[in-house]
């Protein structure tokens, strides 16, 4: 009797396992799709919009600020350097949230689509986080003393996203016509087709 | 497809060889390739354009060419777009009329491509704003600048 009753539980056990890998394989297909697309679109926000170096130049280079205050009287000192600080603030703001949009693809989606080895991974791992952090410096740096207080770590933080773009590129390369890691096409039949 | 971006091509280069070359400033470039866009559905016009090419042709033309006017700006030193906004309110005619205008109703606002990066937009708008206040400064005395704001 107490065998037939674990038998009975065991088997409930395995239904249950069962339904919940079903559900988990249905939304990691759609999951999938939209994590891929989401981390298109953020390396493409980084690369194009807040990562090209004449922009961030503009944004953080002192010549601006040097002229402004030669130039103009305290009442347009203080406006730009307000101007400036919420610039600053804003672009930090945006790179750390494009960032953590591709770390959150690295670190679920990823792995299924490009096969970096064990030592790439753990550099990336250690590159996101230390963005990350290097985020919430300069957010604080920004807020309390203003835009050009420090360029090294600026500097610092474009370098390591900047590599951080280079792997999740080579990650999301099969998206690509023709990409070096295009996922091979499988006809109804099962047979690769590409 | 390939013929059609040669075409482009090829009215982007009239475009810069005849109209745009009559304005050598790129803030004045940027404000008059906004103007041939039609507000209502992101359409670019230009009869004379469209004549000797086609009216796609010249409306990607026309998108080419203010979206690289669009980013010369956002890329271009404060000094310079005060200098360029300067001479720009002082082809108007009523530049004191002007910059009240433009603090208020920010027209810079519509003039973007419609496609522009936001970060790159926010950083234009800021510039645009700063440089208003500089040039501001120098026409208007400080009481009246004062009374403006």
């Amino acid at each position: 009797m107490i065998s037939l009753a674990l038998f009975v539980l065991l088997g409930l056990a395995l239904l249950v396992l069962l339904y919940l890998f079903a559900r988990r394989g249905d939304s990691g297909v759609e999951g999938g799709a939209a994590a891929l697309v989401d981390a298109r679109q953020a390396l493409t926000c980084l690369q194009t919009g807040l990562l090209p170096a004449e922009l961030v130049d503009r944004v953080f280079n002192e010549d601006d600020w040097r002229f402004v205050r030669s130039k103009s009287g305290k009442r347009v000192q203080e406006l730009f350097l307000r101007e400036r600080r919420r610039i600053a603030l804003s672009w930090v703001g945006q790179v750390r949230r494009q960032v953590l949009g591709l770390k959150q693809f690295h670190s679920g989606q990823a792995r299924a689509y490009a096969r970096l080895d064990i030592r790439t991974e753990l550099a990336l791992a250690l590159s996101f986080a230390s963005l990350l952090a290097l985020c919430r410096v300069l957010e604080a740096v920004f807020y309390l003393h203003g835009p050009y207080a420090a360029p090294r770590v600026v500097g610092t933080a474009i370098l390591v996203a900047g590599k951080v773009c280079i792997v999740s590129e080579q990650s999301l390369a099969f998206l690509e016509p023709g990409g070096a890691g295009e996922i091979p096409r499988q006809s109804p039949g099962g047979a690769s087709a590409a | 497809m390939v013929a059609k971006r040669m075409d482009v091509q090829k009215a982007a280069q009239d475009l810069r060889m005849r109209t745009l070359a009559t304005l050598p400033r790129t803030l004045d470039r940027f404000i008059y390739l906004a103007s041939t866009r039609d507000y209502n559905t992101g359409m670019y016009y230009h009869d004379g354009l469209s004549a000797r090419f086609s009216p796609e042709a010249a409306c990607e033309a026309l998108a080419d060419c203010h979206r690289e006017a669009f980013h010369r700006l956002v890329a271009m030193p404060m000094e310079q777009l005060v200098n360029e906004m300067e001479a720009y309110i002082a082809s108007q005619s009523y530049p004191r009329d002007f910059i009240s205008v433009w603090k208020g109703l920010q027209p810079y606002r519509v003039a973007i491509p419609v496609k522009a990066d936001p970060f790159s937009a926010e950083l234009l708008f800021s510039n645009f704003r700063v440089a208003l206040a500089i040039v501001e400064e120098r026409l208007l005395p400080p009481h009246h600048s004062k009374q403006a704001a």
